[in-house]
């Protein structure tokens, strides 16, 4: 039985959609005739092929899904805490590799970005200086480890 | 005779000192990995196979295969101490484990694993050293159209098996992945599809950076969603197993060794399927079923056998097929076409002595988890000690150097993040990430393979159909989709007389 009625219902329909997109794209990529190549061997054959199958497999999750009755959300007291903690971490984790990335040197970056999301986390229950203490110190030590075993053991360039 | 001797030779052949101390910090750090939540043996494989690339071949190979056994192994701790399976694998181990853990018997509860996950090791390696050199002949008669139906019966049957609610999503999964694949230039005229002019896009989208994505990023944004874990405290009990108690459930050991490592051959299906059907079989053959899921020993026994029996057993079709067993096999088989191995059907006529070399490597693996396993159970509980915000943001700092590393590309970065991002949409739709994995890897075999089939036959499907392996394939695969379908499935149960 579905745990997501309505997260399927929806990416049922994304599924339908795409899978048409895909054909379609498909269908208008060339067959490449003029160059004496087999038709049979065209680029867009296989793709158009699961654009098909993605397509039944929307089609089928949909109907599937209207077979069913919705069940009643989980009433999980914890539900809105953790999406506000996913949302935190992904602000945090897309601003240190889109943003600080180009803007400050690795090393530098990566200290920023450890310091903020463990003091942003860290136990509530801390006096501020503490939490603020722990995130500088594994910030320093964190980035500064990586730089040098990435560079320096693995030979590896950073970003 | 030829073959145990070439066997004897690798293992031989790696016993050097500096060969061991790989495999030791290796398989140590593998165990590391497995024991955390979050970080996965995939996730520890891909970033390891991005740091390992300038390594020698034969040493970088050691490193990932024993970290890959370390970490299926390294899982079950996590499991056994705090319910929280350290990866997939050890799902089914938790269910017996834990129990004991409660019981004040964690020591006892781990040091079986440990022993359970060295015998599935040497199970596993046996059959590999049996089985691959006989299935890559056999690989020799595949054509065009049997690579085919192996990629499509390696989607179906991995999705079938790992979302037995819903197979379904299961399949779209796989199909979705089939799709990822085809972006970028194909493999026979070089036209770029779905690139729209970006020259990035025209690489394809990097298989590394992509389950770097979808068990790193996904998965450290499904961690921070949870409530935080427990740290561990105290484990008790003795750690040693009595040699009697683990004699005594010899045949456990070899019946889960040999389900784990044909549920590891089967394509994209994976350790945690070797786990709960050697589990399921260890119950059903036991004389006290009621006990299993209460502190079973022979529960967890069974669980941690297959488990670990199942890697070698996900390595067999890397080397004679190129198809991965597992999402982890899928990395390692990324990781031989790096480092210049070509695996599929002519290993065994290019490189006869690879497979056993192989072999050696997961004997000596399987060495160092019981001898880490049982030595280090006690200093390893500090790395469950370290709190999860303190972790996930150097695990994060991992995934985007492990992705800039091996092309030097930003735009990896943006295929981790997206990936990532895709990875934790479809967790929290019950998705599984199995199937995406395997088809993203199968993606480029079954268009090339569809389209030269296509251009042999002259449009004809009958080849597809008509010759004896692909008509076999054909049919698992059919039977595999009918099997899915809920009325076939529920009809079978009302005539064989079982409840749904």
């Amino acid at each position: 039985m579905s745990r997501t009625p309505r997260a399927d219902f929806w990416f049922s329909l994304f599924l339908m959609l795409l899978g048409a997109a895909v054909v379609f794209e498909s269908w208008r990529m060339p067959r490449l005739e003029n160059l004496g190549i087999d038709p049979l061997s065209a680029p867009g054959l296989t793709p158009g092929l699961l654009g098909v199958v993605l397509t039944i497999l929307g089609l089928w999750l949909f109907l599937q899904n209207r077979t069913r009755k919705p069940e009643q959300a989980e009433s999980d007291s914890n539900a809105s805490s953790g999406w506000l903690r996913v949302a935190v971490t992904l602000a945090l984790c897309l601003s240190y590799s889109l943003i600080l990335l180009g803007w400050l040197p690795f090393w530098a970056a990566t200290a920023v970005f450890l310091l903020v999301f463990i003091f942003v986390f860290s136990d509530a229950a801390w006096p501020l200086w503490k939490r603020a203490l722990v995130a500088s110190l594994i910030a320093i030590a964190g980035s500064a480890a990586v730089t040098l075993l990435f560079e320096q053991v693995f030979l590896v360039r950073l970003p | 005779m030829d073959a145990i001797l070439s066997l004897l030779g690798a293992f031989a052949d790696l016993a050097t000192p500096g060969t061991l101390f790989n495999v030791l910090w290796a398989t140590l750090l593998g165990m590391t990995i497995g024991m955390l939540p979050g970080l996965t043996a995939t996730l520890g494989l891909a970033l390891m196979t991005t740091l390992t690339f300038r390594m020698d071949a034969g040493d970088a190979i050691l490193v990932l295969i024993c970290m890959y056994i370390g970490a299926i192994y390294g899982g079950s701790r996590t499991a056994i101490l705090l319910n929280i399976p350290g990866t997939p694998a050890n799902a089914a181990s938790a269910l017996d484990g834990f129990p004991l853990a409660r019981a004040g018997r964690a020591g006892e509860a781990m040091g079986l694993a440990t022993v359970g996950s060295f015998f599935g090791g040497l199970v596993g390696m046996a059959m590999l050293a049996l089985v691959a050199p006989q299935l890559a002949e056999f690989g020799l008669r595949f054509q065009s159209y049997e690579f085919f139906w192996l990629a499509v019966f390696g989607v179906v049957i991995s999705g079938r098996l790992t979302a037995l609610d819903q197979p379904i999503k299961g399949w779209i999964s796989g199909f979705l992945g089939l799709l990822l694949a085809q972006v970028g230039q194909e493999g026979i005229h070089a036209y770029h599809r779905f690139t729209y002019g970006s020259l990035d896009l025209a690489g394809g989208l990097g298989l590394l950076p992509a389950l770097v994505g979808a068990f790193g990023f996904a998965e450290l944004l499904c961690v921070m969603k949870q409530p935080a874990y427990q740290t561990v405290r105290d484990m008790g009990g003795r750690i040693v197993p009595k040699i009697r108690s683990v004699a005594r459930r010899w045949w456990t050991i070899l019946r889960s060794g040999v389900l784990g490592t044909f549920m590891g051959i089967i394509p994209g299906v994976g350790e945690d399927m070797g786990a709960w059907v050697s589990y399921a079989a260890a119950r059903r053959a036991s004389k006290q079923p009621e006990t299993f899921g209460t502190g079973n020993k022979e529960g967890l026994l069974a669980a941690e056998t297959g488990n670990n029996a199942a890697v070698p057993g996900a390595i067999i079709p890397v080397l004679t097929l190129a198809v991965p067993g597992s999402a982890p096999a899928a990395v390692l088989l990324a990781a031989l076409f790096i480092h210049g191995v070509r695996p599929g059907p002519l290993i065994m006529i290019e490189s006869p002595d690879f497979i056993f070399q192989v072999a050696a490597m997961l004997f000596w693996a399987s060495v160092a988890i019981l001898l880490l396993g049982l030595i280090l159970t006690k200093p390893m509980l500090v790395v469950l000690r370290i709190p999860r915000e303190q972790l996930m943001p150097l695990v994060f700092v991992l995934c985007v150097v492990g992705s800039f590393a091996i092309a030097s590309r930003v735009f990896d970065i943006w295929v981790m993040l997206g990936f990532g991002l895709l990875g934790f949409a479809l967790r929290q739709m019950h998705y599984p990430m199995a199937p995406l994995v395997l088809g993203i890897v199968l993606g480029d075999i079954l268009d090339k393979n569809f389209r030269r089939g296509m251009v042999l036959s002259d449009g004809s499907l009958e080849p597809f159909f008509l010759r004896p392996i692909s008509a076999v394939l054909a049919v698992l695969t059919i039977m595999t989709i009918l099997w899915g379908l809920g009325p076939i499935h529920k009809a079978f149960n009302r005539m064989t007389g079982r409840s749904p």
